[in-house]
């Protein structure tokens, strides 16, 4: 790499972190938007058109949701200014781990690895059976 | 110093200063523009380090293309405007053949999903480019150019033009362009329904700079009023980690053929989300489920009037 490639590399990094930053300052203060039950459900028939909701367990902080279908359980999660959904099996939802009031869900996916959600105590008592 | 002629490189000023202005613009509320902060920095350093990555390919690309070209069958001019005009067609016929297959073959798949992978859909987006392109191997689709008898890097700068063409349709600051221009160009309009993940949209409108190609190959989808565009992929990605998001389709190609390796070539080859016993979805059984739920509700309705 020459000195020239270097300083291309350096300014269009510099410009890179110019523009995040000034992302950054545009959208401060907008987040994802916070889910109560009708925009959970909204979300999930929008991304599981096909699955008949049997409960739904909204975070205490509005931040994601998990919903059961049967054997599996919908997960939306946050993710930036918008939500990620993914189904896994209820058995795997329903022993996540919990430390200070945060479910660590495994989603197993490499592009979504897991989901970390508000949801207290879980398993929620009227869905784990 | 020696002036630049790669188009891309020439665009760069203007990309940045044009993201600076859509943001600007957008936050002053000037034009409908929505950006995000980690995924606007996930899709520029997906740029930056793109151009890294791709260099030796480019390099092995274009020694073979200088190859192919002292084989050449004709030897057509740089220097006449026919050429430019012959040049512009059959590079941008490559690019549609390219992107068809980038969509619709898992392995090309692999390289190309990143660029999809933003649930937002702004200037930002279109830099958010393949780190893995070279090894996708597609570069090779561009040397029958040069066999025909282009010169490499007549070819080379015509792809630089439509890349640059294919940054400013990466908006939802533009409805729609005039009728006769969407009628024949690449809009962002009909970006916008390339890059949405509803059923009805997926898989369509594969050009790089001329939307005819579409029209004549049946995978033409215009914009619907009633059905707005939701951005990303089928499964939206999980992470702003620009390493997963540049290798997680290869992850999980190579984590299927460990699992079965007896099915190498339809996880390869097959189209995205194939699986031996179709439990996955592809866009195939995406669009044939969106349509029987279409069709369903439909039924009734016509029940009803009749």
């Amino acid at each position: 790499m020459q000195l020239a490639d270097l300083i291309q590399l350096a300014v269009s990094a510099a410009a890179v972190a110019a523009m995040v930053g000034l992302a950054a300052l545009a959208t401060r203060g907008r987040g994802a938007p916070v889910l109560d039950e009708a925009a959970a459900r909204r979300w999930l028939a929008d991304e599981f058109p096909d699955a008949r909701i049997g409960g739904l367990w909204i975070a205490a902080d509005g931040l994601g949701a998990v919903a059961r279908s049967g054997e599996t359980a919908l997960v939306l999660s946050r993710m930036g200014d918008g939500y990620v959904a993914r189904a896994i099996a209820w058995d795997a939802a329903a022993r996540a781990g919990v430390k200070d009031g945060r479910v660590a869900l495994p989603l197993g996916d490499f592009a979504a690895p897991r989901a970390v959600l508000a949801l207290g105590a879980w398993p929620p008592r009227d869905l784990a059976a | 110093m020696k002036f630049p002629t790669d188009p891309v490189t020439l665009a760069t000023p203007f990309f940045i200063l044009s993201v600076i202005a859509e943001i600007a613009l957008a936050r002053l509320g000037k034009l409908k523009a929505r950006y995000e902060t980690k995924d606007t920095a996930t899709s520029l350093v997906m740029g930056l380090f793109s151009t890294l990555s791709g260099a030796p390919f480019a390099a092995i690309s274009f020694a073979g293309a200088i190859w192919l070209y002292h084989h050449r069958l004709f030897t057509i001019p740089m220097t006449a405007a026919w050429a430019w005009v012959l040049v512009f067609f059959a590079e941008d016929l490559t690019y549609y053949v390219f992107h068809r297959l980038s969509h619709e073959r898992r392995i090309w798949w692999a390289a190309h999903v990143n660029h999809h992978s933003s649930q937002h859909y702004n200037l930002s987006t279109a830099l958010r480019q393949t780190w893995t392109g070279g090894v996708a191997g597609t570069w090779a689709l561009w040397l029958p150019l040069s066999l025909l008898g282009f010169p490499p890097a007549m070819v080379a700068i015509e792809k630089g033009i439509s890349l640059v063409y294919q940054y400013w349709i990466h908006t939802e600051a533009i409805r729609r362009m005039p009728r006769w221009f969407e009628a024949v160009f690449n809009t962002p309009s009909h970006h916008r329904v390339h890059h949405a993940r509803n059923p009805r949209y997926l898989d369509r409108n594969y050009a790089g700079i001329l939307i005819v190609w579409d029209r004549m190959f049946g995978t033409f989808q215009p914009e619907l009023d009633e059905e707005a565009c939701r951005y990303g992929l089928v499964h939206n990605l999980g992470t702003f980690n620009p390493l997963r998001v540049a290798f997680h389709e290869w992850v999980g190609i190579a984590a299927d053929l460990i699992r079965s390796p007896r099915h190498a070539l339809g996880w390869l080859f097959g189209p995205p989300g194939w699986s031996p016993d179709g439990s996955r979805d592809t866009s195939a059984s995406l669009k044939a489920a969106w349509a029987a739920r279409q069709k369903a509700v439909q039924a009734p309705a016509k029940h009803e009037a009749a």
